[in-house]
This record gives structure tokens, C-alpha cells and sequence, in this order.
């Protein structure tokens, strides 16, 4: 046949277009891999905005306001950063900060602090940064439950003024060490537009003051360009890698691959059986490898019927297999949970009382818990093998965290096991993260394994208050944000205002003590295992000198920049 | 076009309008059926560990409004279907404040680079091979249906899986994750090219295989069929040439084949999800799936909202193809026998 067939000239013609095209253009930008560092597991979808006060900042401005921020220094920074291993803080834009009065918290900034775009960033943009928390409803409004203004003496200098009402110098020292300082001569015009203006801006170009600007970003991953006119150069020295990427992934397997081919150097991912990685370290060069940051509860429901019985509450509490929990679902990540509220490592050892935990608290004991189902409730056991209490209750209950929070599920599963051994009938259920989180708030759950406060300048305070705090706690039904079980014990109040306000660590122990007694023996949840706040582990085949426990160099280990100046190349 | 032809296009597009205007209503409702609020999840991630009263009760109500979720019902889904009209979906709530159009223009290239190939060539390919087999039998027949059968017969993410395994961890010749090298900017550049290419041969292949053994299985047995037709035999005791039989075999069993092909053209804006999970590649599948797991509802319903509209499109062409195809469809429609 001498005619070509029509599909065969149109294949032809786009053959010829894309020749074309791409022949006119240079060959392709890749990144030189020893000048850039490959960083996963902050960013999970695509990047929308760079602005640390919405609802979902992309990598590297997420975490404002939390001891889980992941990226200080990096874009914007912070007036101090905050060690969660020792409980110093370092300085960042902030030279030093001191308690003039127990009310009156003033920090000194360092001199010559300079935006990225050659602006001088003085203590009205601290000033005007905090401020946007109260005229807004932004990610760092919850700050100004405990403050009641802000001063600025001079433009070195900014005095935070608490509510004397409520003292609470944890909360204002987190806040201090984790809100990113935003420019004022930017985001001035975005705020006198408003609230919704203000949640909306995208911010795709911004200016901070930083060592690393924004140098293009999509789907698949955030590129960060190093900044070599950064103020504190001479001060704090500049990180090494030129680039730093972040490859958004589909799924946490994608990611540990990467880790384990040495795609990625550094990662904040679950990544299981973490030591059988070759090149890859962690913070702990053995178990549990990790900092514990937080403690997963296991909210018990004391208005559900079974439940409301303290006594069985006491009985689940042995009935369950910690040793087993650590082991299995967080691939021994953790200590076995003790029942206490307080981290028994790290920073908040200093508040642990183990005598106490001991006397008051509960481990695993089957035995234990079927002496207190049998002789203490004088429950009886169906012919199922579960135990109904005198009054026809039967102790089944279902327990529930959402589907797609693995080492959460695991837990549970082994929760469900080890109290179906004693006589206590637990089912899971993992419904959708929205769907549970909603049950939890409204306060419609039996047994519930959800996050509570982790580690920081206000741990373990802010623990307390979310577990035992009834105050302002609408009721069932309606959303609560602490307190989901709407547990409530009078002697509360007064010893959580007590233990906030305190100065001292001796005033803060006993006042901890006093109320971590208070829960273990009304038993509103249950410890389930402890999780650092972010996971930290590094493959070294191409960067290295990350900083580990035996090598801390930095004085903060975790996420900020301090790391990417202490890397060097292999 | 005869006036039989036009009238059974027009009654076609008129139930196409109608399962438009159903499903787009469905699609408004249906995610907001689903328990749980959106807001929940923002706010609580906003008060971690801090505030103790006013704020959060605060920032909750300020959700709310931004999000309009505070307007009745009724008010939502007018303004959802004068904004769908001037071509607006909103913007999301999980990955506020991006556009959810800019959300799927991102997504949607490599979904279709990624399935439209695989799809088509797969058809292609499966269908040749499937009536060769069905002509030749014999031992070409027993081999490939074999085969066939047990290619069609994996899920697509098993298939994945082990193409990621055995080629990009125990063999490491491609790579394992994304839609082309990280740390690379993507552009128009031979380099680039070959290198997007080494990453969308895996999950090219294993969506190609398992379209090849699925049509090949189908096409084999529709075409045993024909051949075994009382036509066939007719033609073939007339001495009509093999080729030209064979020619009609093809056409008269191509028919169910093109319905197959058409409804798989339509779903593949929603993506191929696990392929897209396995391989952490670009593609509407896993915006989609992350959009159910937040509630995002203006996500979801503008990602259904595509799928509905390209499910309804390719069905509409299928029943103009029919109509043009085969003159039966057609007369079946005005009676004439």
C-alpha cells in the first residue's frame, strides 16, 4: 500500500513535534547528589502553602506552636529551640530569655537579626507575630489563654506578660521556643485583610529569615536552596548541603526503601526492625533506639456502663501485656508503659516517682486482675468465659483508633488478646481517622487509644490537663478537645493550677505527684507504650556525623537546622 | 444521518443527562453521609497540647465558617451546583487553601500517561493475541491461553509488588519510588525524558500485562464462538478465503471487546490506586484515596465528579459506535426488522 495509514502520520507527526521540542532545550537539572541532603517522612501530600499559621503548612513550616515543629531554623526560626533529651534550650533569634517576675518572661534577641530580603527583624515582628494568635484563629491562638500582652521596650527586647489569672509558664516557654517569627512588612497586608484572607495566603515565595529559601516545589517534592546571606552566619555557621530535598512518598514502604538504598539520608518515619538497616543509625545506638516524646492512651470511658465501675477499670488495667506491646507492635521502641502520666525517661525523669508508681499504679498481672474481677466485684463468668458483674453487666467493650495508625492497631490487637485471656471481652475497631476522631471529641467510644500532650517546656503539664482537666468541657456530644471521657475528680483543678504556676522543679514534682496518684487510682486511661515525637534516623553512605547520643555535638538532636550544620560528607 | 439514527442519539443523550444530573446530586450528599467532620481533624491538630478554653471553641467556629459548613444543607448544595456550572470545585479542606482544580490538573497528566498507553496497548495486544490463538489452536492456543488465564488471574498489586521487589530491590536495575529522580527538576530534556522513562517502565509493565492477559482471554473465547457460528461454517463450505472469514469472525466478536474498552477508558481518571501507592507515584488515585480518609469533601466530590463525567462520556460514545457499528442496535431502536 503506497498510503500510510492515518493513526501511522499522526504517531509521525508527534514524533517530529517532541524532537522538536526537546531538542532545543539543555540537558537535564539534576541536583549534584554530594551537595544535597534527602530528607522524608514530614510531607505526606502535595505541598499547598508555606504558611505556618494555616491549617496544613507544607514541609518546612508544619509543627508551629508544637514540640513536634519540623523544620526550625530552616525558612522561618524560632526565639529559642528546645532540647526535649535534657530540657535546655539553645538560642536562635533569641539570645537569652529570664523570668523577671513569675508573670513576666523577657527575652533578649541576638543583634543584627536580618529578614532574607535585607529587612532588619526586630522585636515589633515578634510582637506582631504572637499578636495574629489573638486577633485571629490561627494555629497559635491557644497561646493567648494564658497571656494578656505583649511589650516591646526596645527593638532588641520582648516582654511576654502572663495572665495572672492563670499562670502558666510551661506553656508560654513552649510557645516561645516553637512559633516560627513571621515579617511584619509582608504579613501586615495580609492581615488587615482578615481572618479568612489570613488562613488562605499561600505564601509559594517566602521570605524568612532563615538559612534555606524555597527553590521549587511540586507534588512529588519540596527542593530547599541554601541562603548564604543568613544573618547568624558567623554566629551559628552554615549547614552543609547546598540542597535540601524532600521526595513526598505515597506510602511509609516507598519511604523506608529510599532509607535503606540510601536514597534518603535522614528520615522521620516508622521504620521497622530499624537496627537490621545497614548505614542506617539512630539517636540510641541500641533499644529502644528512640527518645520517648509521647505516651499513646488508652482513653477509658468512665460514663459507659461496666466502665463507670473504677474496680474494672483497675481489672483491664493488669489484664493487659505491656512487655508484649512494646515488643511486638512498637518493634521495641519503647520501655514497657508504666501507669504513670509521666515519661519515666529523658527530661521528665526528673518528675517521675517511681515509689509512687509503684504503691498506687499496676502492671501486667492476670492473676491480679482476675482477684479483682472475682473477689472484689464478685463477677462471675458466662459459659463464653467472659465475666458479668452482679448487676448483669457484661464486661465487653470495644476499642477503637483509626484504621491506618499501624503500631496504634497492633496495640490494640494485643490489648484484645491479653484481656480476652483474663475474662475481659475487647473487640477492635478502626474506623476512618475523620470518623474516630469525631467519636473521641463527642466523647462516643468505650475504650479509645488516641494522642495526648508529648514531651516540652510544659510537659508533663499539659499531659494532666488533657487527661484529668473537666474545666470548660462541653458535654457529651459536643466536640471536647481534652478531657474526651469527661472524667472529673474536684481535687483536680486546684493541683493542676498549682503544678502550672509552680517555679521550681521540687514545687512541680509534688504537685505531679500528687496528681499522678490521683489517676491511677481513678484509672481514667491506660498507658499503652511510648512513641518519640518524631522518629530520627539517618543512612550514612553519603552524608554523615549525624548527631546521636554518643555524639550530641548540637545542643538540639532532633529536627532543626543545628543537624544539617554538624553533617559533613563522607 | 437518518431520522431513526438522530432519534436514537437523542434519547440516548436525554438518559445520559438524567444519570448526569443524578450523580452529580450523589455526589454532593453521598461524602457527607460518611460519619465525622472535617474540622475535627484540623482544630485537634491546632490545640495539641495547648489552650485551655476560649481558643478552641473559638478556632472550631472559625472552621466552620471558612469552610461554609455552617450554612443548612439545601444553601451548600445550590452554591456546589452554581460553582460546578462556572467550572468551579472549590477548594480543599485537608490541603486548604489549594483549588481543588489545581489539585487534579497536577494529578491528572500522569494518571493518563501512565494508564491511557497501558490500557490501549494492552487492548491491542490482547485482542490480536487472543484471536490467534482462537485461529491457530493447538499448541500456540493451550500456551498463551494458559498463560493468559494466569496473568488475568493476579491482582494488579500483586503483579506490582513483585515487579518492585525482584527489579528495583533484589536486582536494583530500576528504580524504586516516583514519577522520575528526586532532586531532579522536571523539564524538557533527553536526560530527563529517559530518566521519568526508567521510572514508568515498572508500573507500566505490570499494568500492561495484566490488561494484555485479561483481553487476550476474552477476545480468545468470543472469537471460538464466531468461529464456530453457523456463518462460519457456511462461508467456509462456500469456499470463502480463510482471511476474508476470518476478517468477519474479528469484527462480530470485536463488539463486546469495545464496550470493555470504552469503560475502562472511563475509570481510569480515578486512577490506578495501588499501583500508584506501590510504586509512590504521581497520579488522582491516591488524592483521591487521602481526600476519603480526611472527609475533604470539596476533594472528593471534584475527583468523583471527573470520574462520573468521563464514565458517562465513554458510555455515550460506545452507544454512538454501537449505533454506527453495527445497523441491528439501530434497527432494533425504530422497529425496523
Amino acid at each position: 500500500m503506497a498510503k500510510r495509514h492515518p493513526i501511522m502520520r499522526i504517531f509521525a507527526a508527534f514524533a517530529a513535534l517532541a524532537l522538536v521540542v526537546t531538542g532545543s532545550i539543555a540537558v537535564a537539572q539534576s541536583l549534584p547528589r554530594n551537595e544535597t541532603l534527602y530528607i522524608g517522612g514530614h510531607q505526606w501530600g502535595p505541598p499547598t502553602n508555606f504558611n505556618p499559621l494555616s491549617s496544613s503548612p507544607a514541609w518546612p513550616t508544619g509543627g508551629n506552636g508544637q514540640m513536634g515543629i519540623n523544620g526550625a531554623g530552616y525558612i522561618f526560626e524560632t526565639l529559642f529551640t528546645s532540647n526535649i533529651v535534657d530540657g535546655s534550650y539553645a538560642p536562635a533569634l533569641g539570645k537569652d530569655m529570664a523570668w523577671t517576675t513569675p508573670t513576666q518572661l523577657t527575652v533578649h534577641m541576638q543583634p543584627g537579626t536580618t529578614w532574607q530580603d535585607g529587612q532588619p527583624l526586630t522585636s515589633a515582628d515578634v510582637k506582631f507575630t504572637f499578636e495574629l494568635g489573638k486577633d485571629f484563629s490561627v494555629s497559635t491562638t491557644a497561646l493567648w489563654d494564658y497571656l494578656s500582652s505583649i511589650d516591646t521596650p526596645d527593638a532588641q527586647t520582648v516582654v511576654f506578660n502572663l495572665d495572672p489569672a492563670r499562670p502558666n509558664p510551661g506553656v508560654v516557654e513552649r510557645y516561645v521556643d516553637t512559633v516560627y517569627i513571621l515579617p511584619q512588612h509582608i504579613w501586615q497586608a495580609v492581615a488587615d485583610q482578615g481572618q479568612s484572607a489570613l488562613l488562605q495566603y499561600e505564601n509559594f515565595d517566602p521570605v524568612g529569615s532563615g538559612s534555606y529559601t524555597v527553590m521549587s516545589y511540586n507534588a512529588e517534592q519540596i527542593v530547599l536552596q541554601r541562603f548564604d546571606n543568613y544573618w547568624g552566619k558567623s554566629l551559628y555557621g552554615m549547614p552543609a548541603p547546598k540542597y535540601v530535598v524532600h521526595p513526598i512518598f505515597k506510602s511509609n514502604d516507598a519511604g523506608n526503601l529510599a532509607l535503606q538504598q540510601g536514597q534518603l539520608d535522614w528520615s522521620q518515619q516508622f521504620v521497622p526492625n530499624v537496627w537490621s538497616m545497614k548505614n542506617v543509625g539512630t539517636w540510641l545506638s541500641k533499644e529502644p533506639y528512640y527518645i520517648p516524646g509521647s505516651i499513646p492512651m488508652m482513653l477509658v470511658n468512665v460514663q459507659r456502663k461496666g466502665l463507670d465501675n473504677v474496680l474494672v477499670r483497675r481489672a483491664l488495667a493488669y489484664s493487659i501485656n505491656y512487655p508484649l506491646i512494646a515488643q511486638t507492635a512498637m518493634s521495641r521502641y519503647s520501655e514497657p508503659a508504666r501507669s504513670s502520666l509521666i515519661i519515666p525517661s529523658g527530661v521528665e525523669s526528673q518528675y517521675f516517682d517511681a515509689a509512687t508508681v509503684d504503691q498506687y499504679g499496676w502492671t501486667y498481672d492476670p492473676a491480679k486482675a482476675k482477684d479483682i474481677l472475682e473477689n472484689q466485684l464478685h463477677a462471675t463468668k458466662g459459659s463464653d468465659g467472659i465475666y458479668v458483674l452482679p448487676d448483669g453487666t457484661k464486661l465487653s467493650f470495644v476499642a477503637q483508633t483509626p484504621y491506618g495508625w499501624t503500631d496504634w492497631m497492633a496495640a490494640l490487637q494485643v490489648v484484645s488478646q491479653s484481656a480476652k485471656a483474663v475474662g475481659i471481652d475487647v473487640t477492635t475497631n478502626f474506623p476512618q481517622a475523620p470518623v474516630d476522631i469525631n467519636d473521641v471529641q463527642t466523647g462516643n467510644f468505650d475504650l479509645a487509644l488516641f494522642y495526648i500532650s508529648g514531651v516540652g517546656p510544659d510537659a508533663p503539664w499539659a499531659r494532666f490537663r488533657d487527661m484529668m482537666d473537666n474545666r470548660s468541657v462541653p458535654a457529651v456530644g459536643q466536640n471536647a478537645f481534652w478531657d474526651y471521657n469527661r472524667y472529673a475528680n474536684p481535687a483536680v483543678p486546684s493541683l493542676l493550677d498549682k503544678a502550672g504556676a509552680a517555679t521550681t522543679v521540687a514545687e512541680k514534682k509534688a504537685a505531679y505527684a500528687e496528681l499522678d496518684k490521683i489517676f491511677m487510682q481513678d484509672v481514667p486511661g491506660i498507658p499503652l507504650m511510648y512513641r518519640p515525637l518524631l522518629f530520627y534516623e539517618f543512612n550514612t553512605s553519603v552524608w554523615t556525623n549525624f548527631p546521636t547520643a554518643d555524639n550530641p555535638q548540637g545542643t538540639s538532636p532532633q529536627w532543626y537546622i543545628d543537624v544539617l550544620r554538624d553533617v559533613k560528607l563522607k | 444521518m437518518s431520522p431513526t439514527f438522530r432519534r436514537y442519539i437523542l434519547t440516548k443523550l436525554g438518559w445520559y443527562l438524567i444519570a448526569l444530573a443524578a450523580a452529580v446530586s450523589l455526589n454532593f450528599f453521598l461524602p457527607r453521609l460518611v460519619p465525622g467532620n472535617p474540622v475535627d481533624l484540623i482544630v485537634s491538630r491546632f490545640l495539641q497540647g495547648g489552650g485551655g478554653g476560649a481558643s478552641a471553641s473559638k478556632t472550631y467556629q472559625a472552621f466552620i465558617t471558612q469552610f461554609d459548613l455552617d450554612k443548612p444543607l439545601s444553601g451548600q448544595f445550590f452554591a456546589y451546583l452554581v460553582n460546578i456550572l462556572h467550572g468551579d470545585l472549590g477548594q480543599s479542606f485537608s490541603l486548604f487553601p489549594a483549588r481543588v482544580t489545581t489539585l487534579i490538573s497536577q494529578a491528572v497528566p500522569w494518571t493518563l500517561a501512565l494508564q491511557l498507553p497501558a490500557i490501549l496497548l494492552g487492548w491491542i495486544l490482547g485482542n490480536v493475541l487472543g484471536a490467534l490463538a482462537a485461529y491457530k489452536r493447538g499448541a500456540f492456543d493451550r500456551n498463551l491461553f494458559v498463560t493468559a488465564l494466569a496473568v488475568s488471574s493476579i491482582p494488579y498489586y500483586a503483579l506490582a509488588i513483585v515487579l518492585l521487589y525482584v527489579f528495583a530491590v533484589a536486582v536494583p536495575i530500576f528504580p524504586s519510588a516516583g514519577g522520575y529522580s528526586f532532586g531532579t527538576i522536571p523539564n524538557l530534556s533527553w536526560g530527563f525524558m529517559v530518566d521519568a522513562l526508567t521510572h514508568y517502565l515498572l508500573p507500566f509493565l505490570s499494568l500492561l500485562v495484566i490488561a494484555i492477559g485479561g483481553q487476550a482471554v476474552g477476545m480468545r473465547s468470543m472469537a471460538i464462538y464466531e468461529l464456530g457460528s453457523d456463518y462460519v461454517n457456511y462461508a467456509t463450505s462456500l469456499g470463502v478465503s480463510d482471511r476474508r472469514v476470518l476478517g468477519y469472525v474479528f469484527r462480530n466478536a470485536m463488539l463486546p471487546q469495545i464496550t470493555g474498552l470504552a469503560l475502562a477508558l472511563g475509570t481510569l481518571v480515578g486512577g490506578a490506586l495501588i499501583t500508584e501507592i506501590v510504586f509512590s507515584y504521581p497520579g488522582i488515585g491516591t488524592l483521591l484515596f487521602n481526600a476519603i480518609n480526611a472527609n475533604d469533601y470539596p476533594l472528593i466530590q471534584g475527583v468523583t465528579l471527573i470520574i462520573i463525567v468521563a464514565v458517562l462520556l465513554a458510555n455515550f460514545l460506545v452507544d454512538l459506535a454501537y449505533g454506527v457499528i453495527d445497523p441491528r442496535i439501530r434497527a432494533a431502536r425504530s422497529g425496523e426488522r
